[in-house]
């Protein structure tokens, strides 16, 4: 969303262009306007600008529910530094982001190309509608499902390798193939989303583009590398970034699909702010670390706008 | 063959593959839910069909309640929504004033920062106006700047003289708002109610944690905390599972176009 906002600002002098300033000042009425803005102005004081600040005068106290609240100035933010748990789940988040991000990326664009250049509306529908699914099911609700699935005694997963004679894996038990779950639970939830939007994309495409580049011989491989790709390209950087910051929030799924566990393996950001201030009620400390991933989240922001301008010029 | 049928038979068959796997988590949630089980099963037959595990979630879980307050404060968020996000894009895009586009930045900014991070502090707000444990602390945190943002991206490209008509004709500006505003803006009102609607619905950390201290619930809340996370009680879990989404996926099926096109529409809109 970051994204979607400097492009349709960038807009904007164009609708300016059409109603004159002088038209505006005829028909506007300043006082009015700030009425308009006042519900949702004192809204967002109470939801997002006072919780930020609050935020920030919280991590420099030892505040807790049961006390404190004393000023301790850094010492959050030192106590951060040394904290294994905390980089275990900062490790963790960049892990799921740098796994799930490009793979349901490509999933989705892959299939959104082929659906459109090769499928009739109604199969495309069909394929669709199935990979949508999933995007409306809550995220904690998908944890919940997939730790059925995968469960050891009795989950689908492990019954299918038993079916095909291989043997069980214990996939929320072990680190690396709890993280996997974690990965394949965040992709299928998110691909169909994805695909949603490419597919409008590609479908926008100009259809004589792909005549002409067929006209010159190039098949399916091709015109999929030099006509798609380029075309889809501000799409696939929303979609980039879309991904980012939803995986930089994941909490719920990992809540019922591993609870964190085995150990820290699968624990995040989202997922130690939440127990370090709310289960063990270290509110001063949890609000540290939430605004680190606040950072977090804005370097990339800053990063992936950068490419995104690179790219565009 | 013609060669396009040829690929088209060749391609089709991985991605029905790819859809069966993705609906097969889901097939199982019903067929489970469906059995007296505690494994995971992939059939079902009418002989078999045991509604014990829904009927346990109603009787011992307070389903009935938690379907209701969900519903009550999804409605709630989207009606706030909708109301007080239309009316400021109606502000920003009409009846500016000095530093409006200022704040609307100021706005914008509010959208980088997930409701994760400022979680903690949210809630001692909420705590210190006695405000926790209502339908209207569940329902306000999804009113925020993304809904004057696409309603004031949408009214950006309705053509400026039609106001300047409404006004000619002696409408007054909230006359105008009613009858002409909100008419146009229509469809940015319809993706908002969807965006609302699932992020309310399926929200599991604000429920989680405001709703700690008392006896209120959300069904995904309820849901999530059904007793199973060491038991292997799978056929309740499962039920759970679907009748907490029951809601949304049907409003999906019934509206399928226009959640398409309002996903769609945030893809196009930059």
């Amino acid at each position: 969303m970051a994204f979607a906002t400097s492009r349709s600002l960038r807009r904007a002098p164009e609708n300016g262009a059409r109603c004159t300033a002088r038209a505006r000042r005829r028909n506007g009425h300043p006082l009015l306007g700030l009425g308009l803005i006042a519900p949702s102005f004192v809204i967002l004081v109470l939801v997002a600008v006072a919780p930020i600040a609050y935020a920030v005068y919280l991590s420099f106290t030892n505040y807790s529910i049961l006390g404190g609240g004393r000023f301790t100035g850094v010492d959050n933010y030192e106590r951060i530094a040394g904290d294994p748990s905390f980089w275990a789940a900062l490790r963790n988040t960049l892990v799921f982001t740098l796994v799930t991000v490009p793979t349901q990326t490509a999933l989705a664009l892959l299939i959104a190309a082929v659906l459109a250049r090769v499928f009739r509306p109604a199969f495309r529908r069909i394929v669709q509608s199935a990979l949508f699914l999933p995007a409306i099911v809550a995220a904690v609700t998908a944890g919940t499902i997939w730790r059925v699935m995968l469960a050891t005694d009795g989950g689908t997963v492990n019954e299918l390798l038993t079916a095909l004679g291989l043997p069980d894996v214990d996939w929320l038990g072990q680190t690396t193939t709890a993280g996997l779950s974690v990965c394949i639970v965040i992709v299928w939830k998110n691909v169909g989303y994805f695909l949603v939007i490419y597919q409008a994309a590609v479908l926008s495409v100009p259809e004589e583009q792909y005549e002409a580049a067929s006209l010159d011989g190039a098949g399916g491989w091709r015109s999929f590398r030099h006509i798609t790709l380029p075309a889809l390209r501000p799409v696939t950087f929303l979609v980039l970034v879309l991904g980012t910051i939803w995986s930089f929030q994941t909490f719920d799924l990992v809540y019922t699909l591993t609870g964190g566990g085995p150990g820290t393996a699968t624990s995040t950001l989202v997922y130690l702010v939440y127990t370090t201030g709310l289960e063990q009620l270290d509110m001063g400390y949890a609000s540290a670390i939430a605004f680190v991933l606040l950072l977090v989240i804005l370097c990339f922001a800053v990063i992936q706008r950068r490419i995104v301008s690179g790219g565009e010029r | 063959m013609r060669p396009r049928a040829m690929s088209r038979a060749i391609l089709a068959v991985p991605l029905l593959a790819v859809a069966a796997i993705t609906l097969l988590p889901l097939w199982a949630m019903i067929a489970t839910a469906l059995q007296d089980t505690t494994s995971v099963r992939l059939s079902v037959g009418w002989e078999d069909v045991d509604l014990g595990n829904v009927i346990e979630l109603f009787t011992r879980f307070g389903f009935g309640p938690a379907l209701l307050t969900s519903i009550v404060v999804t409605l709630l968020a989207c009606l706030m929504n909708i109301v007080v996000c239309s009316l400021a894009a109606y502000g920003f895009s009409i009846h500016r004033f000095r530093g409006s586009e200022t704040l609307f930045w100021a706005y914008l900014a509010t959208m980088m920062i997930p409701t994760q991070v400022t979680i903690i502090p949210l809630l001692l707000i909420m705590r210190e106006l006695h405000l926790t444990g209502t339908y209207f602390s569940l329902a306000v945190p999804a009113v925020g700047a993304f809904g004057v943002f696409l309603i004031r991206q949408f009214s950006a490209s309705l053509p400026y003289e039609v106001f300047e008509a409404a006004r000619l004709d002696g409408a007054g500006p909230l006359q105008t708002f009613r009858h002409i505003y909100l008419p146009l803006v229509r469809p940015a009102l319809g993706s908002l109610t969807i965006f609302t609607f699932i992020s309310v619905w399926n929200d599991f950390l604000w429920p989680l944690v405001s709703l700690s201290d008392n006896t209120l619930q959300t069904v995904t809340l309820a849901a999530a905390m059904l007793p199973g996370r060491f038991t292997t009680d799978f056929g309740l879990v499962m039920a759970g599972a679907a009748v907490s989404m029951g809601v949304p996926v049907l409003a999906y099926l019934a509206l399928q176009k226009q959640f398409l096109r309002g996903i769609a529409v945030t893809g196009s809109q930059r």
